[in-house]
């Protein structure tokens, strides 16, 4: 007879010895000197589970979920045929893998149907402090049960809790071996090294993974998929857009640097420049910029560059024009509702200040931003300018127009942006996403690269 | 601890040496407390700024920010604002939205006027109280530095070394303060083992990794060893060799007393953890006349994927004699007792260890002596007899009775797989001899019958030699020739002999003697 038991972050297999034939044979399993017992990595559990039965050993489970903790639930939505699909696919999958749905397309309902239908203890991790908030309510609503939270200042636990990724990674020993179903809200964010524990480490046998971009270019979906599973069902934003999203439409305006921001500008890219020709290194190469990076650490000339570097970077992204056309488009815009995006949180305050524009950052309490958003939501504020905090998955209904200041990036954050405001609007309204770039920069580099 | 960006390390010659901060840094310590002491009634920016400053003089600017770093901690700072910012905020957004938004100077100017109607107050007021809360604007009220600077230099090395071990996947150390060590790895949810360096070396050390480390390389650990390093560094002797994962190229680092120690704690000064106490029990017990023979560093054993290296093993040779089967073939190998002198140790490790390397029915057995003062304050009753405890030395008598219990074991063991009837090929025969060829003790043949031989004394000896001896010795014989006849046959017990045959000696001096008959 085995026993099986979770121990900080593994499975312990108590009835083994180190020479029995299963700590070869049974995959994940390894015999650990140090205790002197089998182990298996926890988030492998239900694979060891599987095998152990299939070889019809008598095993003791103290990881399943007794009867007694199950959960009786229920919820009242009315799934979307492909939402339907999608949890049909996960659950053929055996109770595992990722679900690729656009933006706005009712991801958390997804996860509320399955959490119901498993009726297992479940963790909930996600990226933000806002989509913290966002889940435990919703779940709160819906089931009508207390939900637990990991993160924003609070660690209370619940048959069903909801956590940050950085909370599920630092509590990962402690509570991962208390949920049945885990359920990863932009699950891409695994594949940061610093987060795969917060799956590695948690035994739950069913997985379920929710992302917008599931492959990513840094091979990182490969980790998600060992992880929490394989893609399972997808659907893409024109396969729902005019059904269950808004359209929009992108207007791209490129804006000047005024003279004097000019020659600043020119000053600090020519001291950038300068280092790179003498050193030989080119700024097109992400190697060589990691390189400078480092040389920055002990070579004083490395790190002139770079902050020069850092300088053109901050003109650029604080251009007087950028802030002068938000001012027109505003004006233009007085009776929609408007988010601001900008990914410099100085420049967040300028605009602040300037316009009187409600804030969210990094900096902002969560009882403020709480209340911010949901000022916005109730229409007692119109406009409300953020510094990429709202990037991931938060509910902002009905925000027609979006404006996204010197955008830094990828195609994830583009897509997810622009999901965002894509919320059917009442009056089937279009919806609009303006782009503020400068001229002549390597911002316009990465706005052409998106199209 | 620092930030991980903060980090100064030298990976000359493929090495992973943080670059300590010393005598010459002094300066610069200084400075930077005093840039922090004059910007006492300034906002963050300001510090900020002149901490900038400095950096541009400092050969190394990621020194300067690791001296700030610490020295914040000593910092106080608050906002100061001439009304409430959070609610100034929600009273001019509101305004902002009261004036149908704000997008000129002209709707700025009429919002901030309303909001500080609606406040009490004025414009400027308001303004200022906007944002007066946010990090970067909030006032310096007071700095109390903890450290002078060379308290600096030495807490910046102690973090910097903490910072270093971040990206540790294993960390291997010695100290001076065993039981300290033990109950701080335990304590931060880490696992350990003990091994030897080498098989040469009898100091033993503790490898210490996390309950995943089972699976993978992994740097989940790296805080729990920067805190370990605090609890290592307060002893007064310790050294330390971690496996540092640099973005995928493993490294060392090592560090010791010399390198980093805890500003404002003196180092604990306990008893040394003595690897003497080995070399100090193998030469008592080699001092005792036993049927034990003590082998130092015998065979590793297995266990599990490792090896473990006893101390000693205990080979039972009975009766003195060179044990082996009966027939006198090359020789089942003795029975075995391994021992262990155990530095660091919990009753459940010591109980999963005896478990582990099998029982008398393999011919293995594990016998441990565990330190009574490093039990790490746990209960060693659930040990059984083959754990003896020590304090400072290892009693020779606790092993010989640990001992003396397989012995017993082993005597009644080997009597009950002796024949009844012995038949050995010799004329003359000691017992010892025939007990040692049998491997058993002498008291186990008490129970044995040798029909083809008579017991004389010590001594098996066939009839017919006995007539033989008989016939060759003579009363008035001396005894030295008696004793040749006797040596010719192979019997050494002369008095035994001579007692049977009738005969007793008749002493003369101190030498010699003559035969006569009793």
């Amino acid at each position: 007879m085995l026993t099986l038991r979770y121990e900080d972050g593994t499975i312990r297999i108590d009835g083994l010895e180190a020479d029995d034939d299963a700590v070869e044979s049974v995959p994940g399993v390894a015999w650990d000197d140090r205790g002197l017992v089998a182990r298996a990595p926890a988030h492998r559990y239900a694979a060891l589970r599987d095998a152990l039965a299939d070889r019809g050993v008598a095993v003791d489970d103290r990881v399943a979920t007794p009867d007694a903790d199950r959960l009786s639930l229920s919820h009242a939505y009315d799934l979307r045929p492909y939402q339907a699909e999608a949890v049909a696919a996960w659950r053929d999958a055996g109770d595992r893998g990722v679900i690729q749905l656009p933006t706005g397309a009712g991801k958390t309902v997804v996860a509320m149907d399955v959490v119901a239908e498993l009726g297992v203890p479940t963790l909930v991790v996600v990226p933000t402090i806002d989509l913290l908030d966002q889940w435990r309510r919703e779940l709160e609503t819906e089931f009508g049960v207390a939900v637990g939270q990991f993160g924003g200042g609070e660690q209370a636990q619940e048959p069903i809790t909801v956590s940050t990724y950085d909370s599920a990674y630092l509590r990962a020993e402690d509570v991962g071996g208390d949920f049945g179903l885990v359920v990863f809200d932009e699950v891409h964010h695994l594949g940061g090294e610093g987060y795969r524990d917060a799956a590695r480490l948690v035994a739950a046998p069913a997985r379920l993974g929710l992302t917008a971009t599931f492959e990513r270019p840094d091979g990182a979906h490969e980790v998600v998929a060992d992880l929490v599973g394989p893609k399972v069902y997808e659907a893409a934003v024109d396969d729902l857009a005019g059904e269950h999203l808004a359209d929009y439409e992108v207007r791209r305006i490129e804006v000047e640097l005024g003279p004097a921001e000019r020659d600043a500008y020119e000053a600090a890219q020519g001291t950038f420049v300068d280092y790179l020709k003498r050193s030989n290194l080119s700024v097109r190469s992400g190697s060589d910029y990691r390189k400078l990076v480092m040389r920055s650490g002990t070579d004083p000339k490395a790190r002139e560059a770079l902050l020069a570097k850092q300088r053109a970077r901050r003109i650029m992204m604080n251009a007087d024009a950028k802030v002068d056309t938000l001012g027109r488009l505003l004006d233009r815009h007085r009776d929609d509702r408007v988010i601001v995006f900008t990914a410099h949180t100085d420049l967040v305050y300028r605009l602040s200040e300037r316009y009187l524009l409600p804030a969210i950052t990094s900096e902002t309490g969560a009882a403020e931003r709480r209340e911010i958003l949901q000022r916005f939501r109730d229409g007692t504020y119109s406009r409300v300018v953020t510094a990429n905090v709202l990037d991931e998955g938060v509910d902002v209904p009905d925000a027609n127009v979006a404006v996204v200041l010197a955008g830094s990036g990828s195609e994830r954050e583009f897509t997810q942006r622009l999901g965002r405001i894509l919320r059917p609007k009442a009056d089937g309204g279009r919806a609009l996403l303006y782009e503020v770039v400068s001229e002549e920069t390597a911002e316009e580099r990465v706005a052409d690269r998106r199209r | 601890m620092l930030r991980k960006d903060l980090l100064r390390v030298s990976r000359a010659g493929g090495g992973y040496r943080p670059q300590f901060a010393g005598r010459s840094h002094r300066p610069l310590a200084a400075r930077t407390i005093g840039v922090f002491q004059g910007h006492v009634g300034e906002p963050r920016h300001r510090l900020d700024g002149a901490l900038d400053d400095l950096e541009a003089d400092a050969d190394d600017f990621k020194l300067v920010r690791g001296f700030a770093a610490l020295l914040e901690r000593d910092a106080t700072f608050e906002a100061r604002a001439p009304l409430p910012p959070e609610r100034v905020r929600r009273t001019v957004f509101e305004a902002a939205e009261g004036v149908g938004g704000v997008v000129d100077d002209g709707d700025r100017e009429a919002a901030l006027g309303a909001a500080a109607d609606r406040l009490g107050t004025d414009s400027g007021a308001v303004e200022a109280s906007l944002y007066a809360d946010r990090e970067t604007n909030e006032v310096c009220t007071g700095v109390e530095p903890r450290w002078d600077p060379d308290g600096l230099i030495e807490q910046y090395n102690l973090s910097l070394a903490q910072t270093a071990l971040f990206d540790a996947t294993e960390v291997r150390l010695r100290s001076s303060d065993p039981a300290n060590l033990v109950s701080a790895v335990k304590r931060l949810g880490l696992l350990y083992e003990i091994r030897r360096r080498a098989e040469t070396d009898h100091e033993r050390e503790l490898v210490v990794t996390g309950p995943d480390a089972l699976f993978r390389r992994t740097r989940r650990y790296g805080t729990a060893f920067a805190r370990l390093l605090r609890s290592v560094a307060g002893s007064a002797e310790w050294s330390l060799s971690a496996t540092i994962d640099d973005r995928g190229t493993e490294r060392e680092l090592r560090l010791d007393q010399g390198d980093v120690s805890v500003p404002g704690v003196d180092p604990i000064a306990e008893p040394t953890y003595d690897s003497g106490v080995e070399a100090d029990f193998a030469a008592r017990f080699a001092g005792l006349d036993l049927d034990w023979e003590l082998s130092r560093e015998p065979e590793p054993l297995a266990a599990g994927s490792r090896a473990m290296i006893p101390d000693f093993a205990f080979d039972y040779r009975p009766a003195g004699g060179a044990a082996g089967d009966p027939d006198g073939d090359a020789g089942a190998p003795p029975f075995r007792v391994f021992f262990e002198v155990m530095g660091f140790w919990t009753p459940e490790y010591v109980a999963k260890k005896l478990d582990q390397f099998g029982s008398v029915d393999d011919g293995v057995e594990l016998l441990v002596a565990v330190d009574d003062s490093l039990g790490v304050g746990e209960e060693i009753d659930a040990l059984d007899h083959r754990v003896v405890t020590y304090a400072g030395r290892v009693r020779v008598k606790d092993v010989v009775d640990a001992l003396r219990e397989y012995e017993a074991d082993l005597v009644a063991d080997a009597a009950e797989a002796l024949p009844d009837e012995l038949v050995p090929e010799a004329d003359v025969i000691g017992i010892d001899g025939v007990a040692a060829r049998r491997g058993v003790g002498v008291d186990a043949l008490a129970s044995v019958s040798f029909p083809a031989h008579e017991r004389v004394g010590r001594t098996l000896i066939r009839p017919a030699v006995l007539d033989a001896v008989d016939a060759a010795i003579e009363p008035g014989a001396s005894l030295s020739d008696a004793e040749a006849v006797l040596d010719d046959y192979g019997i050494d017990d002369a008095s035994a002999v001579l007692s049977r045959l009738g005969y007793r000696v008749a002493w003369e001096g101190l030498g010699g003697g003559t035969i006569e008959e009793r």
